[in-house]
């Protein structure tokens, strides 16, 4: 039995801003439990709510970066629901009219470009945390209040690739707009999971199942896979699935019951009566849209048009945000954009992760970088030697310094070279018989005695370019 | 209201006052002792050393705040409410927080949980709500202004129980940060003075914009009490023949013609205006649907958790509702089924949403009658006070006084400026007089107020507590 | 048309708002009930074809929106003020079953 899959996927952004979505509390992070509040964030009585410019912005830039049609007009609705993270007793949204509407992304996925389609994009407040210890739950509400931007997509997906590949250019595009964090492990980005399956033919969608509580993008994926597959086992036995929340989880990697669904809640939607109609001004949202930074899409647009790198490399390179502003900068002193592009996504992107830093926690230089490729691409010290540089780069040394307090040269002058070669095939007669005799691998045996007697410095394409010439000369 | 010298004398006097008066009119929730607030007395403020009540929904630091209800009985704010600041600073001087209906939901002030609010002209009868204490602590002439708050009529009308002017300004003219709310589209926040002069000088102080409340309004404050104006010549007054025909007691009807008469004497152009029956017949129904519905919502944050009186339970959703069961009277947990059926999903196009509608419809009627006339009035009540020991049921959705005594939402639907002013007495309690101006003409309704006072002399009346 | 909804219906209400209904009080809202459905024929008795629901008193848009400049924040101890029990600055509860 054959099945379309249907994956719709709601995610909560935590916006960066200075103050709340509703009050001028700080939103702050990590600070003792209760301090970044005030009466509106409490639900005191009497406190009202009154918008944060910034947040707007925010969300403006998340809409137009995503494709969506933004509403100048903004309006509010309530929530209304019991809950002890809730302080108002109801959530302020944007239940019918969204800021944005109809957008889009663009992913990859095996059967080439695919566009995932965005319902819309709203605004809404953050709750408060709970923490929960054996008898007690705790209640900070410093979160409470902090701006969120809720993204909804069209159930265009149908595996879990695509899934990941929606959440994965979202966050990616959200983070090089600098609107949030979008760290899934920390709760700045959460993403609800919408799956269900039905027959090839079928006239309706089959029962959703929600799937929250997800960490990571990897297990998005994993979690959508395993989803299809449970529901796909339950149909072929002849059961029903059952409308579930269920989370993720990661050691089991299987989708655990939360809790059943049972029908669905009123939250007796009205609009919020506190905040009138609020009209923004056109000329501020084209300004806004004029300043937005470069986007992933044109990003690697421009790479692949200014610097030829080939869409492996640019993918990865701009997966990064900060390697790829590293490169850039690194490009100011340099002529090789393949050549620092390698580098960066070997040697350094390994010492790195070995020493776990990020490209903006190490000491090292971008125009140092330049210099080191330069080395290279000039012939002073070989890619080898390079190799035993990389510490020093990383811990913010001049590469040519370094090059020469470890007496790292390469040796490129022709007549030294010609020298030793002339010694090394002296001193081995048979492996220019050998060559003789068509055995090819004598070429690099002699290579290599003409290194070591360099003691590696020698520049390798050269010596090999000098030994075969000099093999034809004595086996002419 | 004098600036002169002796404020502490005069606001100490006021305190003990009230305290003499409280077993007769249980106006008062919470004494407040103005001894520290005489001691930071600004050198300079319009109401300098003049003593205030407040209506105990205005949130003040440091001070019991109750809004009428047990769960809120032992609640005290961390933050002041803007009138509250702003009263502070131009010198007056709050020496209580007066009584009201449970979270301003009721017209009689009976359902407070301390105990029913008595009239200062006849102590048998009710002062009229939510708004009772603070009318009541004016007219017993404790303090020359008190204030109050106006989601259906809740100044307006305890203003005509007890004699005194009760002013609900334009929507938006005075910041309501910091006010318990009651439905957020309807919640005006209004005053009680003995004069037109006061009140003049009152709303000077309290108006003006709070960018915390998103609906107040950035429009300059005049100097209300140097516009005064009582001249009568070219101002066009509409009766509301709506209101006055379904009046039972002709002695109030022929006390508010008579009074017309005199305005007329005085150059106004006084004409009967006929709004549609079937629109004025249903105010108070779209009124109590969207007043229900959003007070429900409002006051959902009244769990127990972070403040308010919380009885303990197994788990949270124990505690809440031991907590509001306790804590809200019956009265307003029954507002709430209402208000709550209104809003679901399959009832609120029928419900609240048709309320919204018929909303609409009423003020499209009353800016079409304002392209003619400058003023809409009426009596503000077919009768008396009630007495308090009417076996009635205090909250009956009853279809009989559907316009003559619960027209006045339409001020509160439309945002529209709207004051009761005394007109008379019988049985020796007063009746109210009540004009409805278009959105910011406060001037032109202290103006017909003016003359209405000149013409009646009840300038700065007062009763005596018996 | 007329709906009939029993105490049992509005005290089920009730508890999803989050209090208790006694029978008296259940039994008056079902009274209470019956007056708001003669109220819904008022309210049905005025056309409102074609008209919009107004939710607030003026409708002129507005523009004015806060700049994100930290200006009220209450100290711990302020916000922790109308509870009795807390634990490290936490207000407390017991145990929540989601």
């Amino acid at each position: 039995m054959e099945y379309n899959v249907t994956i719709g996927i709601e995610i909560h952004v935590e916006l960066k801003t200075n103050t709340k979505m509703f009050s001028g509390a700080p939103a702050s992070f990590g600070r003792r439990a209760n301090t970044c509040t005030n009466e509106v964030d409490l639900g005191q009585p009497g406190a009202m709510p009154c918008l944060n410019r910034e947040a707007v912005r925010e969300a403006v830039e998340a809409c137009t970066a995503l494709h969506l049609t933004i509403d100048p007009v903004v309006r509010f609705d309530r929530k209304n629901y019991y809950y002890s993270d809730l302080a108002k007793g109801f959530q302020i949204t944007q239940q019918f009219h969204p800021l944005g509407r109809n957008g889009y992304v663009m992913i990859d996925t095996p059967k080439g470009p695919k566009k995932i389609r965005i319902n819309r994009i709203h605004m809404e407040e953050d709750t408060a945390k709970q923490f929960h210890m054996t008898k007690v739950s705790l209640l900070d509400f410093n979160r409470s209040g902090i701006p969120l931007i809720e993204i909804v997509s069209e159930p265009d997906m149908t595996s879990g690739q695509e899934a990941e590949a929606y959440v994965s250019e979202l966050r990616q595009t959200l983070y090089y707009l600098g609107v949030s964090d979008c760290k899934m492990e920390e709760g700045s980005m959460r993403c609800d999971v919408n799956v269900s399956i039905a027959p090839i033919g079928a006239e309706h969608l089959g029962t959703k199942n929600e799937i929250k509580n997800l960490n990571s993008i990897a297990n998005i994926g994993k979690a959508v896979d395993y989803e299809v597959e449970r529901q796909k086992k339950l149909l072929e036995a002849g059961e029903k699935v059952q409308q579930e929340t269920r989370r993720f989880d990661e050691a089991s990697g299987t989708t655990v019951m939360m809790r059943r669904k049972e029908g669905n809640v009123d939250y007796k939607f009205f609009p919020e009566p506190n905040i009138f109609p609020i009209r923004l001004d056109p000329e501020w949202i084209r300004g806004i849209q004029a300043s937005m930074p470069e986007l992933p899409e044109a990003r690697r647009q421009r790479y692949a048009k200014e610097y030829g790198l080939g869409e492996h490399d640019i993918n990865i390179l701009i997966a990064n945000k900060e390697m790829s502003e590293f490169f850039e900068q690194a490009m100011k002193g340099s002529k090789n954009p393949k050549g620092i592009c390698n580098w960066l996504l070997s040697d350094i992107s390994a010492w790195l992760n070995r020493h776990e830093q990020t490209i903006v926690t190490c000491q090292l230089k971008p125009q140092n970088l330049a210099k080191l490729v330069a080395m290279i691409d000039d012939g002073k010290i070989s890619s080898k030697q390079a190799k035993e540089l990389v510490d020093d780069l990383m811990e913010g040394r001049d590469p040519e310094q370094a090059a020469s307090a470890k007496g790292l040269q390469q040796l490129s002058d022709t007549s030294a070279i010609d020298q030793m070669v002339s010694e090394v095939l002296t001193a081995n007669p048979q492996a220019i018989a050998d060559f003789a005799a068509g055995k090819d691998k004598a070429v690099g045996f002699l290579v290599g005695q003409v290194m070591k007697r360099s003691r590696g410095q020698a520049n390798p394409a050269m010596v090999s370019e000098r030994v075969r010439a000099e093999l034809k000369k004595r086996t002419a | 209201m004098k600036n002169a010298g002796g404020a502490a004398e005069r606001c100490q006097d006021a305190y003990a006052e009230a305290q003499k008066l409280q077993e007769k009119l249980n106006d008062v929730i919470t004494f407040v002792d103005p001894a520290e607030q005489l001691e930071h007395l600004p050198e300079q403020g319009l109401m300098r050393g003049v003593p205030i009540a407040l209506k105990d929904n205005v949130n003040t630091k440091g001070i019991r705040t109750t809004a009428g209800s047990r769960i809120l009985s032992n609640y005290v704010p961390v933050y002041n409410a803007d009138i509250a600041d702003r009263l502070a600073a131009a010198g007056a001087v709050c020496i209580a927080k007066t009584s009201m209906d449970e979270l301003a939901m009721g017209g009689t002030n009976l359902t407070c949980f301390t105990g029913a609010a008595h009239n200062p002209w006849d102590v048998r009868r009710m002062t009229g709500g939510s708004s009772g204490g603070s009318a009541a602590i004016v007219a017993s002439g404790v303090v020359p202004m008190a204030i109050g708050s106006d989601t259906g009529d809740s100044v307006r009308k305890p203003a005509a129980y007890c004699g005194v002017v009760g002013v609900k300004p334009t929507y938006g003219r005075i910041s309501r940060y910091g006010i318990i709310p009651y439905a957020s589209s309807l919640d005006h926040v209004g005053y009680f003075t003995r004069s037109i002069k006061d009140a003049c000088i009152s709303l000077q102080v309290l108006a003006g914009r709070d960018d915390r409340d998103m609906t107040s309004s950035d429009r300059p404050v005049p100097d209300y009490l140097a516009e005064l104006s009582d001249d009568m010549h070219g101002k066009r007054i509409a009766v509301i023949g709506n209101v006055v025909e379904s009046i039972q007691n002709e002695k109030t009807v022929k006390m508010f013609n008579d009074l017309m008469d005199q305005l007329r004497a005085r150059g106004a152009e006084v004409d009967v205006y006929q709004f549609d029956e079937d629109l004025m017949r249903a105010i108070l129904p779209a009124y109590y649907l969207i007043a229900n519905c959003e007070a429900t919502s409002n006051h959902s944050n009244l769990d127990g958790i972070r403040f308010g009186v919380r009885e303990e339970g197994e788990d949270m959703q124990a505690i809440m509702t031991n907590s509001r069961t306790k804590g809200f009277g019956p009265l307003i947990r029954r507002r709430f089924v209402i208000g709550s059926y209104g809003l679901f999903q399959e009832n609120q196009e029928r419900l609240f949403r048709k309320a919204q509608k018929v909303r609409r419809k009423i003020v499209e009627a009353m800016m079409e009658c304002f392209r003619s006339y400058d003023c809409l009035i009426a009596p503000a009540s077919g009768e008396i006070a009630p007495l308090i020991d009417t076996k009635a049921d205090q909250d009956q959705l009853s279809s009989d006084y559907l316009v003559a005594e619960n027209y006045m939402a339409m001020g509160n639907f439309s945002g529209c400026p709207s004051m009761t002013v005394p007109m008379g007495f019988e049985e020796g309690c007063p009746l109210g007089i009540n004009l409805t101006c278009r959105p910011w003409e406060e001037g032109t309704m202290f103006g017909i107020g003016r003359a209405i006072e000149e013409i009646t002399g009840y300038e700065n009346l007062h009763a005596e507590v018996k | 048309m007329e709906e009939k909804k029993d105490a049992a219906y509005f005290k089920a209400l009730a508890h999803q708002l989050m209090f208790d209904l006694s029978d008296e009080e259940a039994d008056s809202i079902v009274r209470e009930f019956d007056t708001l459905q003669k109220q819904m024929k008022l309210l049905d008795a005025v056309d409102t074809e074609g008209v919009e629901e107004m939710v607030y008193p003026f409708e002129d848009e507005t523009s004015f929106i806060r700049d994100d400049e930290v200006t009220n924040v209450i100290s711990q101890e302020d916000a922790l003020a109308n509870v009795s029990k807390q634990v490290q600055g936490h207000f407390v509860l017991p145990k929540v079953v989601k």
